[in-house]
């Protein structure tokens, strides 16, 4: 297994790797600067992040030995077992900021809702590889797949994670080849759907948030503080930032959440606009590799597979980094690598194995790998 | 395979679009409108006030206000707005102006306490006048960044009168503040320091109020965003009656120590004077450093509260508890006799009676009326240390009385554990000789002695001394038998109308009590007397404890007369 483990490493994608672990490291930082002021707990969650930074990384590297192979094939099983844990969510777990999305397991606490990305790609891409979404049924067959973990966290409730299931789909959806007609439809009935949704499966709160989306001042002390406040933090970081623990609407704590889901304007006020290009530099590099590595794989299921996790990543990056600066609503999704969490960054560690898992096989069998394999 | 490629084509495209956007919006938001965003950083547009709940205000019975508050105005400001000497200089310059003697070094030294926070409000000036604050305002050279703030300052119109009863407000302090993080306090709320501040802090604070404003880049309130609205704390009434205390604090006069009246049967605590006095108003308006530790280090320490602080030896005034407890125990019948030769010899030393000529035979009435030592020294001795600390746990001693004013002390009730434990030695029959006459190792507080008393004219049930009308507790009956109680009582009577505490039986009332002179190792003794009337019928109980008043007899005596006596004419 060792040397399997090494060759493994040795003909992986060592760029897109890289990209991942500086922006965990580099979030880590921002974790310790950010907490440092809102609860003075900046160091001890510091150190937990490092220790799931290290979980994470040993969970990549051992999907990285299994294979995509072996999971595509247990992905019905997978996905399966996905659904129960949702439920069981759904049905036991305690309410955590009135949502509950965690499952205690011998000590440690998880949240099913962020696996559940990675099986609902595992799933996806097996089924529409092999159903391919081509004529309308087919089409609503993918839908209904779909439907039912967005059911499961939307009981929990948990929007944003059923929003992010919903993009990773239509993502896999897209690069399964559906008609654009199809996905047209889809999009139109989405955007006719949204005041229907507003009106009546949105709580209180979330239906503020788009409110205060569209006008900030109109519940500044409410809803469109955290708006108002993270579009403050994030501007007054300029072209190059306070420096590092030297933000004051974090320290002041005038920044709600500052080390989960407004971690990016922590950042930004920190680091500033030089700091920011670096920061998407990063993603984009990542996500470049990975859909490179689709690109360059020789199996449907893989194309399939890495526009998942692509979509998903940029969907959170996108969504997290537009919030802070009211491009966005606010829906609090962490940002990948960086956001404090466990669950996240593991899930999206064992993503990243998937990716890594693809992209070995392509070296494999082809060698040398073109920016533009034609 | 090819639409695949092609769609992960249109992602690269797609994401390649989304991140342009991102990127426009950050160097729209960072560097566009940076300068923006980085002032409202600095003043923070939303400002938010924190305007403190007036408190829950205190009565007397009679409804006499004992603690009230008055509308006074603050200068607020944020420290950026005062980050020059120039600046600085120019708002002492204006206050001085107006008769406000405030100096560039006072303000600076104000500012630097918030270093730390420099975007929060934070109060500039505290304590003006209604009038001194619409003078500056009106002042065109009044800084337009700073602005008025108006709050409640608690007045106490007693002042020293019943200070140490209420005790006083004071700004929270950082330790304060960590021990009660969990109650919602913030820098500079108000908080009780002592007194019934302190004990009903949660009854009269209330709930602050907030308010958001939108400011202008120069501070100016522009509108008000929302605002929460403050709720008064709940007003106390107090069993304390004015009249009763103004005269306690008289007849204590220059004197030290402490005068105290209570209800026999509830507890209520009707006076509580403790001499010298000390004024809670400025202490609740902030006094300086300089003034408080002079407060502090004061040798007549006016700050301690001697009626429930103070630990005196109860001295013969023991001698009623002493009745009890051998009455109890046996030891002596009511008609037992000893003899009293002015002194009694034991092992090496004389234990002498304060008549050195000897009270010859007298049984446990006589005992009383003439507070012979030799009698109680012998019954103690024939009781034994281990009977009488029994009977000192029936009755409290050794523990506060539980009355609702912090900063209470126990007395020591002493005893042989005590004193192995303490000084390493063993309990000799000379301890128990001296602390049958309430001498050595017994010290008790004049509230325990004044709870005692109230036992023993409401036929043994002891009391929680109270000032809260609210805190009523029931009393807890201790089992006297009332045959026994009944010679005590007597014996007290006889004290008054024909033994050492006549002079507190010239006022027109009955009264049953008895004297007491404590040795006092740092100078000339205090006096005690502890008494009840209507000795028949009894109503109140006085104790009044005079440091270094020589002679229970001739100082403390009078005291407790004439409160009882005004207490059952009014």
């Amino acid at each position: 297994m060792w040397d399997s483990l090494k060759e493994d490493l040795a003909s992986t994608d060592r760029i897109m790797l890289g990209c991942a672990l500086m922006l965990s490291l580099w979030g880590v930082f921002c974790i310790y600067s950010a907490a440092a002021g809102a609860s003075g707990r900046g160091f001890d969650l510091a150190v937990k992040q490092s220790a799931w930074l290290m979980v994470s990384i040993g969970a990549m590297l051992v999907v990285m030995v299994v294979g995509h192979h072996k999971l595509l094939e247990g992905a019905y099983p997978l996905f399966g077992l996905t659904l129960l844990l949702l439920l069981l969510t759904d049905l036991l777990a305690p309410k955590v900021n009135g949502a509950q999305s965690w499952l205690g397991f011998g000590g440690v606490r998880f949240q099913p809702s962020e696996f559940a990305k990675v099986t609902i790609i595992l799933m996806m891409s097996k089924f529409l590889s092999r159903y391919p979404p081509y004529d309308l049924k087919t089409f609503a067959a993918g839908l209904g797949v779909i439907s039912l973990p967005v059911l499961l966290v939307l009981i929990q409730p948990d929007a944003g994670s059923a929003l992010v299931y919903l993009v990773i789909s239509f993502g896999m959806l897209v690069s399964a080849g559906t008609p654009f007609k199809y996905l047209g439809t889809l999009v139109g009935l989405g955007l006719a759907g949204i005041p229907i949704i507003i009106m009546f499966f949105l709580k209180e709160y979330q239906k503020n948030r788009i409110l205060v989306f569209i006008d900030p001042m109109r519940d500044p002390l409410g809803a469109g503080y955290n708006v108002i406040q993270s579009r403050i933090a994030v501007g007054s970081g300029g072209l190059s930032g306070k420096g590092f623990m030297a933000g004051t609407q974090s320290k002041l704590k005038f920044l709600p959440e500052p080390h989960t889901d407004f971690i990016f304007s922590v950042f930004s006020e920190e680091f500033g606009f030089i700091g920011n290009l670096l920061l998407i530099f990063l993603f984009s590099v990542l996500l470049f590799r990975i859909i490179l590595t689709g690109v360059h794989s020789r199996d449907r299921r893989c194309k399939i597979l890495v526009s998942g996790v692509a979509s998903w990543l940029w969907f959170q990056m996108f969504e997290s980094m537009g919030m802070s600066i009211g491009l966005t609503p606010v829906t609090g999704l962490p940002l990948p690598f960086l956001s404090y969490g466990g669950s996240s960054l593991l899930a999206t560690f064992i993503a990243l194995g998937l990716v890594a898992s693809v992209y070995i096989e392509g070296v494999s069998t082809k060698r040398v790998f073109y920016i533009n394999p034609q | 395979m090819e639409i695949l490629d092609s769609r992960l084509k249109l992602f690269l495209y797609s994401m390649t679009l989304s991140i342009m956007i991102l990127i426009s919006g950050l160097y729209f938001c960072q560097i566009y409108q940076g300068d923006k965003y980085i002032r409202l950083a600095h003043n923070n547009r939303l400002r938010m006030i924190r305007f403190p709940a007036p408190r829950g205000e205190i009565f007397d019975r009679n409804g006499v206000p004992l603690a009230v508050n008055d509308t006074t105005f603050c200068i607020m400001g944020y420290p950026l707005d005062l980050n020059t000497p120039a600046k600085l200089e120019h708002l002492s310059r204006i206050l001085k102006r107006h008769g406000i003697p405030i100096t560039v070094a006072d303000l600076e030294k104000t500012i630097k306490q918030q270093r730390l926070a420099p975007y929060r409000v934070m109060k500039i000036v505290p304590n003006l006048t209604m009038t001194q604050m619409a003078e500056l305002v009106a002042d065109y050279e009044f800084p337009h960044e700073l602005f008025p703030l108006s709050v409640w300052r608690r007045t106490y119109p007693a002042g020293p009168t019943a200070a140490n009863i209420l005790g006083y407000v004071g700004e929270i302090s950082e330790e304060e503040l960590k021990a009660r993080a969990e109650d919602g306090y913030t820098g500079g709320d108000l908080i009780g320091k002592s007194g019934i501040e302190r004990s009903y802090e949660a009854i009269l604070r209330g709930s602050p109020g907030q308010e958001a404003l939108e400011v202008d880049a120069r501070g100016r309130k522009v509108r008000t965003l929302d605002a929460n609205n403050a709720v008064k704390g709940e007003d106390i009434h107090l069993t304390l009656d004015m009249g009763a205390q103004k005269m306690a604090v008289e007849l204590l006069g220059s004197n030290k120590g402490a005068l105290i009246a209570m209800d026999v049967h509830t507890g209520a605590v009707i006076a509580l004077a403790s001499s010298p006095v000390y004024d809670n108003n400025p202490l609740a308006w902030g006094i300086s450093g300089r003034e408080w530790v002079a407060l502090m280090n004061d040798p007549a320490r006016p700050m301690l509260n001697r009626a429930i602080a103070g630990v005196y030896p109860p001295a013969s005034t023991f001698k009623a508890f002493m009745s009890i407890a051998c009455l109890e125990e046996n030891v002596i019948t009511p008609s037992s006799m000893y003899t009293c030769r002015g002194g009694l010899r034991f092992a090496t030393h004389t234990f002498k009676c304060w008549k050195h000529s000897g009270h010859g035979g007298l049984n446990v009435l006589g005992a009383l009326q003439h507070s012979c030592d030799v009698f109680f020294y012998q019954v103690g001795m024939k009781a034994g240390i281990d009977k009488l600390i029994k009977w000192g746990r029936k009755f409290h001693l050794g523990e506060p009385t539980g009355i609702d004013l912090p900063g209470e002390s126990g007395g020591n009730i002493a005893g042989a554990e005590w004193k192995m434990r303490r000084f390493k030695t063993t309990w000799g029959t000379g301890d128990t000789i001296n602390y049958s006459i309430g001498q050595g190792y017994m010290l008790m507080t004049p509230i325990q002695i004044a709870r005692v008393y109230a036992a023993i004219a409401n036929g043994g049930k002891m009391v929680t001394p109270h000032f809260n009308r609210n805190a009523y507790k029931t009393p807890e009956d201790i089992g006297l038998t009332p045959e026994k109680l009944a010679v005590v009582q007597k014996g007290l009577g006889y004290v008054v109308s024909r033994g050492t505490g006549s002079r507190a039986g010239r006022f027109g009332v009955s009264i049953a009590g008895k004297t007491g002179t404590a040795q006092n190792s740092h100078g000339d003794d205090h006096a005690l007397f502890a008494g009840y009337a209507p000795a028949e019928n009894p109503k109140y109980v006085a104790v009044a404890v005079v440091e270094a008043g020589k002679h229970g007899s001739s100082v403390a005596a009078p005291m407790v007369g004439q409160l009882l006596a005004h207490l059952l004419s009014h």
